[in-house]
């Protein structure tokens, strides 16, 4: 547990956490001082029922009388066009692909998630710059790089990582909407075969996200339960977070 | 930063598509702009310099880089002469710092010209000044492409391809 992160991360600037604040390079017109808002992320690869969370955490936290705010993967107005316009296309490559991914991550967090985080709400995030760093990864883009480029994002407050099998994964995706295209990387042309292609893309996909584990303080949930027990982990994770930081009924106190 | 980051991507696909597969051939590439563009356009609209220049470390390095200076008032000059309507972002008229294009336009260009002199020192660029003659400007070009493409060609014959 990093509960040492909590009042740091609140209060801005003092903390030795970096939770919060920019990971590397900051956005130098974007200071962050030390804004009130929460950012909680849950990752997970594609069809592991990151969405659903979501839903139920967000009322669950509108009614303990929370401000919420969301945000997901692609959903820039700015940029999910043209992203669909692309791999529509067959003119999209790794590079361009990881900066379009990019862009849209940017207009997201200097329109949503930064505004949001200043005005006091607590955002949930579907998905957060980990996709972007796994999805590139597999691609075999320079990890360096790739951290460099995502120096201006703000490290959240917590990361829940729902941790799945790729056999679990497989059912689930087939019981539910199919595979698509992207999500079994068939991009990577490492077969015709759809299903063979998901196992191996997202095999790799999931190695990727566990290896981030340490370096951006997951915290794991097994995701193979039952979707009310991963909630009510969820909701005691971000209960145990919240109650000690802050109470949104007395604003007054914290002037 | 999206600005930034867009034409970061529509670089990338440039260079990918335009750019490297003639190398490849061993053709001549005359790219119109390139990376310098950028440190100095999103730097001067607030973009950390070593972010933007660690973003762009994909790009080949140019055998030549050229750079055309003028002063800020020539290219006013210039570019209203020929009653061009200037482009709201060439004028930075998204940064507000002035509501009159021509003034934008002077305070922008005028603060995108002094991140140029960082660059070409940093990046050992050649300086042509631009408010010279077209044929003294292009006889500069030439000699110092001639110095280029005379290294390369050599090069090349002395490869010896077999058919």
């Amino acid at each position: 547990m990093t509960t040492h992160s909590d009042a740091s991360g609140l209060n801005g600037a003092n903390g030795t956490s970096t939770v919060g604040r920019y990971y590397g390079r900051e956005i130098p017109y974007l200071p962050l001082n030390g804004y009130p808002g929460k950012l909680f992320v849950i990752e997970g690869t594609d069809g592991v029922g990151r969405t659903t969370q979501i839903q139920l955490l967000r009322e669950w936290l509108e009614v303990r009388g929370y401000g919420v705010a969301e945000t997901g993967w692609t959903r820039s107005p700015l940029m999910q066009p043209t992203i669909e316009l692309a791999k529509a296309s067959n003119t999209l490559n790794k590079l361009t692909f990881t900066m379009l991914y990019a862009t849209d991550f940017a207009d997201r967090l200097e329109k949503e998630i930064i505004p949001a985080l200043k005005a006091g709400f607590i955002v949930l995030s579907d998905r957060y710059i980990f996709t972007a760093l796994a999805r590139a990864g597999v691609r075999g883009i320079d990890r360096q790089w790739l951290r460099n480029l995502y120096g201006f994002a703000i490290a959240p407050h917590l990361v829940f990582y729902l941790n799945i099998d790729v056999k679990t994964l497989s059912r689930r995706v087939l019981e539910s909407r199919g595979m698509d295209f992207w999500e079994s990387g068939m991009d990577l042309k490492t077969g015709d075969d759809i299903y063979d292609s998901f196992r191996a893309y997202q095999s790799k996909l999931l190695r990727e996200y566990s290896s981030m584990a340490d370096e951006f303080q997951f915290r794991v949930v097994d995701a193979r339960r039952a979707i009310d027990k991963i909630q009510d982990e969820l909701r005691r994770q971000v209960a145990a977070y919240l109650e000690p930081a802050e109470k949104p009924t007395e604003p007054a106190l914290t002037r | 930063m999206t600005f930034s980051l867009l034409h970061a991507t529509d670089f990338a696909d440039r260079l990918l598509y335009k750019i490297i597969p003639p190398l490849k051939a061993g053709m001549i590439v005359l790219a119109d702009r390139y990376t310098y563009t950028a440190f100095a356009r999103d730097v001067t609209r607030g973009v950390d310099r070593q972010w933007v220049r660690e973003l762009y470390s994909f790009a080949v390095r140019p055998d030549l880089a050229l750079y055309f200076r003028v002063p800020i008032d020539v290219s006013v000059d210039r570019l209203l002469a020929r009653r061009v309507k200037l482009k709201f972002y060439e004028a930075g008229m998204d940064l507000g710092w002035s509501t009159n294009p021509v003034e934008s336009f002077r305070l922008f260009q005028g603060k995108v010209l002094d991140e140029y002199d960082h660059i070409v020192q940093e990046f050992g660029m050649e300086v042509v000044e631009a408010s010279g003659s077209i044929t003294e400007q292009q006889r500069l070009v030439r000699t110092l492409v001639q110095r280029q493409v005379a290294v390369t060609h050599s090069v090349e014959v002395s490869d010896d391809d077999t058919l």
